[in-house]
């Protein structure tokens, strides 16, 4: 039984995660902590994950707030870019960005900043605990901050973020997670500690086409699942993200990177790691700000780190798939 | 009534003396002492903190250790103090306790969260642990009413000023985060700070307090006066006690209001403060930069608190 942090910034299949981990026995989940990222202000994702908990029946697992800003700069300006697309997809799409169905009592975030609850979990049961990021990694570069210790007491950092072959989603070079916050980023992958790093060539690229949630999944998992609320959720709110997957972004269905990561803390086979390799990741400014550079071949240069993480080149995208709608037919709730 | 302070402090030399003057002086009522990485590493810096408090009988003041590393960047120490960060006293007995269990970033969040009114903070380091402060609890850095942060330079054409500050230098991600929450920050530089060096006149005066404290200061004094002299040539500068003397007595430095932009690129640069006073950036000012001292009023100040 894998125990996991599941630290999120964002809507879309930040959700589907939440979800997977909330519902998947083979994980126990300790929490979830949030930070600024594409969905918007701290504030508005720890409201998202606390209603997506909600919904998934866990109002057990507790949920705390943490970086609001990043180290360096604002974000604005990506964000802003984000704000910009939503605004040409309201036309082409109309109001199909559903939300999802709030329980009427909402309760508040957890106490505690998310920085300490990391750090005391993790240094509470050193070696134990798997951290999974879905977003801008800030709330681990702060945590890594705090506490120097922190490195050699997890089990594992698994991160979603980064593009190599695949062109990166806010420049050709850069992804977003990690582009949000390079200087969090290149702390946590400095740390010694093992790492797993799904970037969009295993998630976000046709060639990972398996491993994408269709319409035909949802219509399978509502006829397997007459009445379960978190499915009618999911085919309320995600055919329209399907869809703008599909026309807007050429990809053959929703990415579930947010999903494999999580997943691949439990089961890192299903995914073609590379070798252990150090990556870091290039601060200057301009368009290449935000990429990460791993360290593969022989350089002139010295230079590097430690060499603990293995990059997700390949998934299988067909035992995913099958473990999400699984995780989630198996985990029927009245609606 | 004394001005409640937060000292937030990388000792070091300097940083030491300026510890001795708030603990002594009625003016200031010193709430407690945060450590950051700088002058030396954190474990020796936390360390001298605590074994100067203990010299002072100041044993009271809760001590905070902070960051171990800047918050984006390489750690870089400096050399001004010698390697343990406080040379030439070597009788000086270690503390005879450690620091409080919180780290320095939620310390400090408490305190100004705590106390009734906005607090008054003196950074004479780095400012990574109010830049932590600033990412982790951005409504405790809301709650410092006045930071008089050693600093910074901007102002003089000069061959003994470098286009960076050591503190700059070392973490300027954090010092613009600082700036980034608009707080009320007086930066007192080196444009200032270099006209207030230790000179030969000045050990004549120290001769004459002759106390354990008296001895204390002057056996550091000697050891960073020479490592100013012979790196720079120049006596050794009262950086830190310059900002803490400011609290006490502001009419000690003269400064302007300007916008003050951090260089967080710069290939030679890095943490060069680039102060515009004329608004051309379109930006409203941001600091308050010190541009002038009266460095015999200082030094009268800093030997009255150190006589007992």
């Amino acid at each position: 039984m894998e125990r996991i942090i599941l630290d999120v910034a964002a809507a879309g299949d930040d959700i589907l995660g939440i979800l997977f981990a909330a519902a998947w026995p083979d994980i126990r989940l300790e929490g979830v902590t949030t930070a600024m990222g594409a969905a918007g202000a701290v504030g508005q994702v720890t409201a998202v994950a606390v209603r997506t908990l909600a919904l998934a029946g866990r109002d057990d697992v507790p949920v705390h707030a943490g970086a609001w800003r990043p180290i360096v700069g604002t974000a604005v300006a990506d964000g802003a870019a984000l704000a910009r697309l939503d605004q040409h997809l309201t036309p082409r799409f109309g109001r199909r960005f559903a939300d999802l169905a709030a329980p009427a009592a909402m309760r508040p975030a957890t106490p505690g900043h998310a920085v300490d609850f990391i750090i005391a979990t993790v240094m509470g049961a050193r070696g134990e605990i798997t951290l999974v990021t879905t977003g801008p990694v800030t709330n681990v570069a702060l945590a890594l901050l705090q506490e120097p210790r922190l490195a050699g007491a997890l089990k594992r950092l698994v991160v979603r973020g980064g593009a190599f072959a695949t062109p990166g989603n806010v420049t050709p070079l850069a992804e977003y997670n990690i582009r949000a916050d390079p200087e969090a980023a290149r702390i946590a992958l400095a740390a010694d500690v093992p790492k797993i790093l799904v970037p969009l060539d295993a998630c976000e690229d046709n060639r990972a086409a398996a491993s994408m949630l269709t319409r035909n999944d949802i219509a399978d998992l509502v006829a397997a699942c007459a009445g379960d609320r978190v499915v009618e959720a999911l085919a309320r709110v995600f055919p329209a993200y399907i869809d703008v997957g599909q026309t807007v972004l050429g990809l053959e269905g929703l990415p579930m990177g947010d999903v494999i990561a999580v997943a691949l803390a439990a089961r890192p086979y299903l995914a073609t790691l590379g070798p252990p390799v150090f990556c870091d990741v290039v601060l200057d400014g301009g368009l290449a700000r935000g990429q990460i550079c791993a360290h593969l071949g022989r350089h002139i240069l010295p230079g590097g780190g430690p060499q603990t993480t293995r990059i997700a080149m390949d998934i299988d995208g067909r035992a995913l798939r099958a473990l999400f709608t699984s995780v989630q037919a198996h985990d029927a709730r009245p609606a | 009534m004394p001005i409640p302070i937060l000292f937030d402090c990388d000792p070091g030399h300097d940083d030491g003396i300026a510890l001795v003057m708030a603990h002594r002086s009625p003016a200031i009522e010193l709430l407690g002492v945060t450590t950051t990485c700088g002058n030396a590493g954190i474990d020796r810096t936390t360390a001298n903190a605590l074994r100067i408090l203990d010299f002072i009988g100041a044993g009271d003041v809760p001590v905070a250790q902070g960051c171990h590393r800047p918050l984006a960047r390489p750690l870089v120490l400096g050399v001004a103090d010698g390697p343990s960060g406080l040379e030439g006293s070597p009788y000086l007995p270690a503390a005879t306790r450690g620091p409080v269990t919180q780290h320095a970033v939620d310390f400090l969040a408490e305190r100004l969260m705590a106390a009734p009114d906005l607090l008054t903070v003196v950074a004479t380091g780095p400012l990574s642990n109010l830049g932590l402060l600033g990412l982790k609890h951005p409504e405790a850095l809301a709650r410092i009413g006045q930071l008089v942060w050693m600093g910074g330079v901007y102002w003089r054409q000069s061959d003994i000023i470098a286009p960076t500050e050591f503190n700059a230098f070392c973490d300027p991600e954090a010092l613009q985060i600082v700036l980034d929450a608009r707080v009320p920050i007086t930066m007192v530089g080196l444009d200032v700070t270099m006209q207030v060096l230790i000179e030969a006149p000045h050990y004549e005066e120290l001769a004459t307090i002759d106390t354990a404290l008296g001895r204390l200061v002057h056996d550091w004094l000697r050891y960073y006066e020479t490592r100013h002299r012979t790196a720079m040539g120049v006596g050794g500068a009262m950086h830190d006690p310059l900002a803490l003397a400011a609290v006490i007595d502001p009419t000690l430095i003269r400064t302007r209001p300007a916008h003050v932009a951090v260089e967080l690129s710069g290939t030679h640069t890095h943490g060069a403060t680039v102060a515009e006073f004329w608004g051309g950036r379109g930006e409203p000012d941001n600091a308050h930069v010190a541009c002038g001292v009266d460095a015999a009023r200082f030094f009268a100040l800093m030997f009255d608190l150190l006589r007992d």
